[in-house]
């Protein structure tokens, strides 16, 4: 404990001269440093990152930049001061925007930082954000094109994990402040663990159109050691749901009881069907257990239907994704199938959370028409999806979290039987819905999905267990193809020009339904 | 995934295939099936975002006056692995659509391919792929 005091007393006065001082730091087993952990910024930046005093929606704090204030051209000082001025009305990040890159590091909120030899990922609490960043050497796939959290390449210098972030939009601002870049930035991030509970974290902003010189920014990310897991903040979920523009659903939100008129639930029913075949030729890792890393895109039509069913408007007839009952239909409870017919008509389209750009729960986020990234970093199962949302599965934990915390994307917990991951997941909120056709699930779900790997995808299964729309569990089953390729990032909310129309026709019905 | 163009010889119609746009939202809660209509117009942009990209093109009307129209595709991802280019589409262009036009008559359609003056038809993507 004294050599950690000791070092910590230090590194301000040597940070960048010993780079190899840190001894006392996890690492792993090839002596990289291991960022892995649930870190917050210990820091006022996220208000304000030179000299600032207290305002009513900011606390007072000291510069982080180096040298004390930001180099800014004449122009851009004035345009700053500019934002600052009228930060309640501009501040994108009042708008639930994507914060970007620094601004996301500072935030007080905690993350969450995985890390595997080809990739860093870090998990933010705060709207489900998520960064990936390719520490593998491969060149950008999709250059050209600009990103509110940037296209982020990583390399370890040293004990450092230095960061490039390149094609950042400029839509967004560095802090509550107004401080901006350009979309020509170039940020390099580093990250050094000073010990086993602090990162001295860095960045410097590159970017000639709005600065007379590049200029650097640093403050500590402090380990949370109080926390089992990252818990939810959803910014735009919460403000829709404060203001009304987000019904609350009582029938199927968190606590909703089980009808009294609904048909028992028969926790037995339902076939104990074999798992699928596992071919002996699928990807391992060098310790046996299977190598589910890569990219993944829905394989089936779930997303527009979990049911067999015959020609539907646009939708051709389809098998579903149903294989338990075996009929294909969902054993539904007759007020929920009436529910979700309803949820068909044109003028509930409004009232799916994806159409605000929430995130999809679960099984959904396996079947939205976006792809999605697996990682396995040292006791987790990370899946990232590019419609801006993660899941991170617990190979670890064996408790879920108490009854009472309720979380759109739910606790899971995983674990290997064979070459099958099993993840078990509880403690959902009910918000969700199981896809556009508007299938229902409420907060009482439990579910047990398998990923099967096969060579060149995972066959995804299902068993979801949910008392309040359904009589018995149904299982659903569809293959998740790996696809080459990089994960983009989909910014929803930001450009999100279908909800007015939503609006418009659920209003207008709403308005006849009163007249 | 290779990111060259997938190039397909003008038909008589568009022929994009059935199935609607693949989306965030109920297709048949913004656009309404019963409205199909076709286009051809000036690209005055194209904006590049999630969870749709926007093309906006200027029609001219019967009576000489002219609409821009939004023209929704699928997410902007979708159309730069399906090597869709920034410089396919710069303003001035003229493009060919059908679609189907907005539940609440604002000129807005969605749209799941277009067609360029050359004969380059370029697909957005819709949910017919993924039929099981």
């Amino acid at each position: 404990m004294k050599v950690r005091q000791f070092l910590i007393c230090l590194v301000p006065l040597l940070a960048g001269a010993l780079p190899a001082m840190a001894q006392d730091i996890p690492r792993t087993a090839d002596g990289t440093p291991f960022l892995q952990g649930i870190w917050q910024a210990q820091s006022r930046a996220a208000f304000n990152l030179e000299d600032h005093v207290a305002r009513h929606d900011m606390q007072a704090g000291q510069s982080v930049v180096a040298g004390g204030s930001i180099p800014y051209q004449d122009w851009a000082r004035a345009k700053q001061q500019e934002n600052f001025a009228n930060r309640a009305e501009l501040d994108p990040l009042n708008k639930c925007y994507l914060p970007g890159v620094p601004r996301i590091m500072a935030m007080p909120w905690p993350f969450q930082i995985f890390q595997t030899p080809e990739h860093v990922a870090i998990t933010f609490e705060w709207t489900q954000v998520y960064r990936l960043i390719y520490a593998d050497g491969q060149e950008q796939m999709y250059p050209g094109f600009e990103h509110w959290m940037g296209d982020s390449r990583g390399h370890w210098e040293g004990d450092t994990f230095v960061v490039v972030v390149r094609d950042s939009n400029d839509r967004h601002w560095m802090d509550a402040a107004g401080n901006f870049h350009s979309i020509g930035a170039v940020i390099t991030e580093r990250y050094t663990m000073v010990d086993a509970d602090t990162i001295r974290y860095e960045a410097t902003i590159d970017d000639p159109e709005v600065f007379t010189e590049p200029w650097t920014i640093s403050y500590p990310l402090v380990r949370q050691t109080d926390m089992t897991r990252l818990l939810e903040y959803q910014c735009q979920a919460e403000v829709e749901e404060a203001n009304g523009a987000f019904e609350r659903v009582d029938s199927l939100w968190h606590p909703a009881p089980i009808p009294e008129a609904n048909i028992p639930f028969d926790a037995n029913a339902g076939a104990d069907l074999p798992l699928p075949a596992m071919p002996a030729g699928i990807p391992r890792h060098a310790d046996g257990t299977p190598d589910l890393t890569g990219l993944y895109t829905q394989g089936g039509i779930a997303n527009y239907g979990l049911e067999k069913r015959e020609n539907l408007a646009l939708f051709p007839p389809a098998n579903g994704v149903i294989i338990d009952p075996i009929d294909g239909i969902l054993p539904y409870q007759p007020w929920a199938r009436t529910e979700m017919l309803e949820r068909r008509e044109p003028w509930r389209g409004y009232d799916d959370p994806t159409a605000h750009c929430f995130v999809a729960g679960i099984p959904r986020s396996h079947y939205v028409p976006s792809p999605y990234m697996i990682l396995q970093p040292p006791g987790y199962t990370v899946v990232l999806h590019e419609r801006m949302s993660y899941r991170v599965i617990d190979m670890n934990r064996r408790e879920h979290l108490p009854d009472n915390i309720r979380l759109w994307m739910g606790d899971a917990l995983g674990h290997w039987e064979g070459d099958v991951l099993v993840i078990d997941s509880a403690n959902y909120n009910g918000k969700a819905w199981l896809n556009e056709l508007g299938d229902v699930t409420s907060h009482a779900q439990t579910v047990r999905e398998y990923y099967i790997p096969q060579a060149d995808q995972i066959i995804y299964r299902a068993v979801v267990s949910d008392p309040i729309p359904y009589s018995r569990p149904w299982t659903m089953e569809m293959p998740m193809p790996r696809q080459d390729g990089e994960l983009l990032e989909v910014a929803c909310l930001e450009d999100n020009n279908d909800l007015e129309h939503l609006r418009d026709v659920r209003d207008e019905h709403r308005a006849q339904q009163q007249e | 995934m290779k990111t060259t163009l997938s190039l397909v010889l003008c038909t008589a119609a568009l022929a994009f295939g059935a199935g609607p746009t693949l989306a965030h939202h109920s297709f048949s809660a913004e656009f309404d099936i019963e409205q199909p209509i076709a286009l051809t117009g000036k690209v005055t942009r194209m904006q590049w975002s999630n969870p749709h990209g926007w093309i906006y093109i200027d029609v001219e009307n019967d009576d000489g006056s002219v609409t821009n129209w939004a023209l929704e595709t699928s997410a902007a991802n979708n159309l730069i692995r399906r090597g869709w280019k920034r410089e396919d589409l710069p303003a001035g262009t003229t493009i060919v659509v059908e679609g189907f036009r907005a539940r609440n008559g604002t000129p807005t359609a969605n749209i799941r391919g277009i067609q360029l003056e050359d004969g380059r038809r370029l697909f957005s993507g819709n949910a017919e792929e993924l039929r099981n």
